[in-house]
């Protein structure tokens, strides 16, 4: 699949609407949403801006290209969704926010309900323990002691606040009884992902349920109107991402992408998945295409299942994902999956072929296809830096689907450059094949007596302790000099390494050899500390060439040990001529 | 009665024979009788710059303060295959670092030592100060000092009583007046004495005194701005003294303004235009190989190098290069054919017997082999080549699988040369196949250390950090060697590998 073709086509494809570098938006895929607001017809965009992750969190609304609204929220937004919630007119959305436990619903941009998650069953061992702390029967050490034994031996985990206790400092445990023995204890559980599932019609005007996905392993789908718990649905793990589809009083379909790495599909009938697809990395986004899922893997591969679970495709990404959208125009009939990459493109994909790249000037971390303004082919891009980009899909514009059938790589044409066999090499096997014994003899001699030579020096190093590795098994060490500097003060710096197992190594001394006409040495002895094995131990120190004849001279490096007059090893230093002249 | 010879010609005479020690000698006597012979003492600066003197053209020493603190440089990223500075911008094919090393600077290394062909342009300044393998040979200088220095301070050892010629009491203005001293005293000046400013004040009251139509004159001007790093003032110099006369010398000059300038195409340009006046000039053409062998062109540098071979068979740089480029594409018996006809001759040396033995071993001429690195080990001039001949020995080792032997020939290696970073390498392998890991690591790390530009110690460590499973360290290890070699396959697959690994649940 060559890109080359649509990014030259990408003008005739894509017109430039906005783009604003500085827009200061910190949000993702889940935070962002298009919708009629005003009833007016017109969609605005709707974030929900993390601010810098810990303050600074707002609810933005854009027209155009203009902010119209700004309402400041609590928490961390983690998904935000607009609905209908009732069969009023006109026909104006909600805008629902998932931050912590609760779920904050918007109506014309002002607060109107707040919904909060049912708590969790609390471990009645633990409750006992803080009533015993209220009821001042326990010190502080002794409830962190029993607590401890709470959290290792039972099933039911510990509430936030007694895990936040635990990882106290002593001097702070007694504030914190104090200020929270009053309250109850509580286990709460969070949000993770929201979505949006019809109550009773298909219509695009229909009654909206909440679907809510929680830290505890729980789908939660919520009643528009009475924000009741119409039904609670349990998975193997914690729900990252979710996509729904049906009708909630007809039949339904719930994938959601948890955080083991497994995507489940939840029917209408039944609280348990019906169908598990293992994904052999992680998901990073979860997109549905008509009846089929598209899935983008942490391994850089976008996957095609279907709504059963069954593998269709696979195609690889040239960069990681950062995010996926759906592109869905009805008027055309066109759907396909936006993947945004590391890279700086979004791609289009369509099945598994490559329909389009847009490059961006950014790395896009929340994307969203849909209808803004009036217009309904809209691509709203939000990127890492903070910008909004918008992009308007051209009317004239098409996709042409190639397959990508795999052919023979391009590599397997390209000729190897092995350069022609000589008429010398010819001769020369020739006189090989005549002369293969003499040949042989000759080498086997030559091969003898250097063998004996390189015996001969190499004992003759060892025994003077000449290299800079050390031969014996029990002091294994090595050593290496650097010499920088232009003169006439060098920094030599040897860097000495014990290359042991586990056994450190103790009473190294260092001294060197050198003439004193020449060079004068800051300190010419020391002693090694204990050497740990592992690291590199670098040890300084300052020579200066006292001549300024410019002649050079070798330093000799002694490592030595304790008791031994044989060095253990030896560095010889080429010292570099001196370049500068001494001050006198 | 016996008829002495008349001194000055005597002296003349050794002069002529190049004894300029005798020359030096007998002037010195001439002028303690007659204090104001002008010919013994012009004869005597011109024995003592003799005496010291070197190719101005070859010497070549780009200091530290040019390296580092060049302020000329505009474009930080030339385009391909118009500077010097970028290694591997060219697209002249050169042959890869699997198959040929490369220097610090990231080119291919040559056949054959000269002035700039190790040094390039070190990355950071730790690099620039840190004193590399061979000191003797690749670290930049610190400019106007450095050798210059070495020299100027040597000519003065020779002169206990003091220096022939004060600079400071020469009425300068009064010598250039007169044609026929001024100029060896320019060069007294110049190559003895090193003292530029001096020498480029009598150069500029020269030329004016011949009303600047002297090209010799221009083109020690030239040399002088050279010198002084004004390399814009020495090229209109240069070219000035073009002008008035075409000479070799003169191109040359203004060939190496421009490759100091990083402007090669220039400069070979300069050449083709030198080459269209002296056709078939050997000193051109060397020019011309040089600077595309520097710009990672081989082919044409061969090319050029065999053109040099028809004008000159008795080239040796040429040989030797076309002889290490024959090696390093796959053809040792025609390089064998070059190095011996070096050997004919009288080249002697144990860098030559090295390469023959190479060559005897890749082409499969088994007998001659250990006998050529027996013989090179025998002429050994210092304990680096002693260095290198063991770690052929060793490779040679590896090649017939004693393994023991290699093992000694590179822990000999290291004894002589302890920054020898290609044995530090080859050694690990060899200790990571008796199964010491914790070895085999210490010595990567320093071959890595000391030879930041080899791709093979990151690539080992990589694969031996992956075997052991710590991936982290082999991913952070192959991203180096990607560094080094970009097109290494096999760290490509081994980065892909573990970016999957990484990915996988």
């Amino acid at each position: 699949m060559s890109s080359s073709a649509d990014v030259s086509g990408e003008a005739s494809k894509w017109l430039d609407a906005h783009y604003d570098p500085v827009a200061n938006l910190y949000t993702f895929t889940s935070c962002v949403d298009l919708a009629d607001l005003g009833g007016d017809g017109e969609n605005k965009l709707v974030i929900g801006d993390l601010g810098d992750g810990s303050c600074g969190m707002k609810l933005k609304v854009y027209r155009g290209t203009a902010l119209v609204s700004e309402s400041t929220l609590l928490d961390l937004p983690t998904g935000l969704v607009s609905f209908l919630m009732d069969l009023h007119e006109p026909r104006i959305p909600a805008v629902a926010v998932a931050s912590g436990p609760f779920i904050y619903v918007y109506k014309n941009l002002r607060p109107y309900f707040k919904f909060t998650l049912p708590g969790l069953e609390v471990n009645a061992l633990e409750q006992d323990v803080w009533r015993q702390a209220r009821e001042g029967q326990i010190d502080p050490l002794a409830l962190k002691e029993l607590l401890e034994g709470v959290r290792d031996t039972a099933d039911v985990p510990l509430s936030a606040r007694s895990l936040r206790y635990l990882a106290l400092e002593r001097e702070d445990m007694q504030e914190f009884v104090s200020l929270h023995k009053a309250q109850p204890v509580r286990r709460q559980t969070v949000i993770t992902c929201i979505g949006t599932l019809r109550k009773s019609t298909a219509d695009e005007d229909g009654v909206s349920c909440l679907v809510i996905g929680a830290e505890s392993s729980d789908v939660y789908i919520l009643d528009p109107e009475a924000f009741t718990i119409l039904s609670k649905l349990s998975l193997p793990s914690a729900p990252t991402m979710m996509d729904v589809t049906g009708q909630f009083d007809v039949e339904f379909r719930i994938t959601v992408a948890c955080r083991n790495g497994n995507i489940y599909i939840l029917r209408r009938e039944s609280t348990k998945p019906k169908y598990c697809i293992e994904l052999s990395s992680h998901p990073v986004g979860l997109v549905r295409v008509g009846k089929n899922v598209v899935v983008g893997c942490a391994e850089e591969q976008l996957q095609g299942f279907t709504q059963k679970g069954k593998k269709l495709w696979t195609a690889s990404l040239p960069a990681p994902i950062t995010t996926m959208a759906a592109m869905d125009l009805p008027t055309r009939g066109f759907q396909a999956v936006l993947v945004g990459l590391a890279n700086c493109e979004v791609h289009l994909y369509r099945e598994k072929n490559l329909v389009s790249v847009i490059k961006t000037p950014d790395v896009v971390t929340g994307l969203r296809f849909g209808r803004y303004g009036r217009e309904d082919g809209a691509l709203v891009m939000t990127t890492k830096g903070g910008g909004l980009a918008v992009k308007i899909l051209k009317r004239t514009a098409t996709f042409d689907e190639r397959d990508g059938a795999p052919g023979p790589p391009p590599a397997q044409s390209v000729r190897l450059n092995v350069p022609k066999k000589t008429k010398l090499y010819v001769d020369q096997t020739l006189r090989e094949r005549e002369h293969a014994a003499a040949m042989h003899r000759a080498f086997q001699m030559d091969l003898s007596r250097v063998r004996l030579a390189a015996a001969k020096a190499y004992v003759k190093a060892l025994e003077a302790g000449l290299t800079p590795v050390s031969a014996r098994p029990s002091v294994p060490l090595k050593m290496n000099a650097v010499v920088q500097g232009l003169g006439p003060a060098f920094k030599l710096t040897l860097n000495v390494q014990n290359t042991a197992a586990c056994r450190p190594i103790l009473n190294l001394t260092v001294s060197f050899l050198y003439d004193v006409g020449l060079y004068s040495m800051r300190t010419p002895y020391f002693r090694i500390p204990l050497l740990v094995p592992g690291p590199v131990y670098p040890f300084e120190t300052l020579v200066e060439c006292t001549s300024d004849k410019g002649i050079s001279d070798v330093i000799k490096v002694f490592v030595l040990h304790d008791g031994k007059t044989a060095p253990l090893l030896t560095a010889h230093i080429n010292m570099p001529v001196s370049e500068g002249l001494a001050l006198t | 009665m016996e008829v002495t010879m008349d001194p000055l010609f005597l002296a003349w005479s050794y002069f002529r024979r190049r004894r300029f020690q005798q020359c030096s000698d007998i002037c010195s006597k001439i002028l303690e009788d007659s204090p104001y012979d002008q010919a013994a003492w012009s004869l005597k600066t011109r024995a003592l710059t003799e005496m010291v003197y070197i190719d101005e053209v070859e010497v070549d020493q780009e200091g530290i303060a040019e390296m580092m603190l060049d302020e000329s440089s505009i474009a930080q990223v030339a385009r391909p295959g118009t500077s010097l500075r970028l290694p591997g911008t060219s697209h002249g094919g050169g042959p890869t670092p699997a198959v040929r090393p490369m220097t610090q600077s990231g080119r291919p290394i040559t056949g054959f030592v000269r002035p700039s062909t190790q040094s390039g342009r070190p990355g950071t300044m730790e690099q620039a100060i840190r004193t590399p393998r061979t000191a003797s040979t690749a670290r930049p200088v610190t400019s106007a000092s450095g050798r210059f220095v070495r020299l100027g301070t040597a000519s003065m050892l020779t002169n206990p009583e003091g220096p022939f010629i004060h600079l400071s009491r020469l009425n300068l203005s009064k010598y250039s007046q007169k044609p026929n001293l001024s100029k060896t005293l320019f060069e007294y000046i110049f190559h003895h004495e090193n003292d530029v400013k001096n020498a480029l004040d009598l150069a500029a009251q020269a030329t004016e005194h011949a009303q600047f139509k002297d090209w010799w004159w221009k083109v020690q001007l030239g040399k002088c701005y050279y010198r002084l790093g004004l390399y814009r003032e020495s090229e209109k110099q240069f070219r000035s003294a073009l002008n008035h006369q075409e000479v070799v010398d003169t191109y040359l000059y203004l060939a190496k303004v421009y490759q100091r300038l990083d402007q090669p195409i220039t400069a070979l340009n300069l050449f083709k235009q030198g080459l269209d006046r002296f056709p078939g000039e050997v000193t051109l053409l060397t020019g011309i190989a040089r600077i595309h062998e520097e710009m990672n062109n081989i082919t044409s540098a061969t090319e050029y190098y065999k053109d040099v071979l028809k004008q000159d068979n008795t080239h040796v740089e040429a040989i030797a290069c076309i002889g290490s480029n024959h090696f390093y594409t796959d053809q040792p018996e025609i390089a064998l054919r070059f190095y011996r006809r070096l050997l004919q001759m009288g080249v002697y040396n144990c860098q030559l017997y090295n390469n023959l033995g190479l060559c005897c071993f890749y082409a499969q001429q088994y007998d001659m082999t250990l006998s050529s690195f027996e013989r090179a080990l025998a002429l050994v001039a210092n304990d680096e080549e002693q260095a290198d001949v063991w770690y052929n020995i060793g490779h040679v080792a590896v090649g017939i699988a004693d393994l023991t032997l290699a093992y000694q020939c590179f822990k000999l290696s290291l004894a002589f040369n302890n920054d020898h970073a290609e044995a530090y390498n080859n050694l690990a392998v060899l200790e990571l196949r008796k199964g010491r890991i914790e070895q085999s690591k210490a010595f990567l790390q320093t071959a890595a250390s000391l030879a930041p530009h080899m791709y093979e110690p990151h690539f080992n460590l990589a694969t031996l950090s992956e075997k052991i499973g710590d991936l982290q360290s082999s991913y952070i290890a192959a991203q180096k060697s990607e560094d080094a070699f970009p097109e290494h396959v096999d760290t490509q697959q081994l980065l892909k590998d573990l970016r999957q690994h990484f990915a996988v649940l």
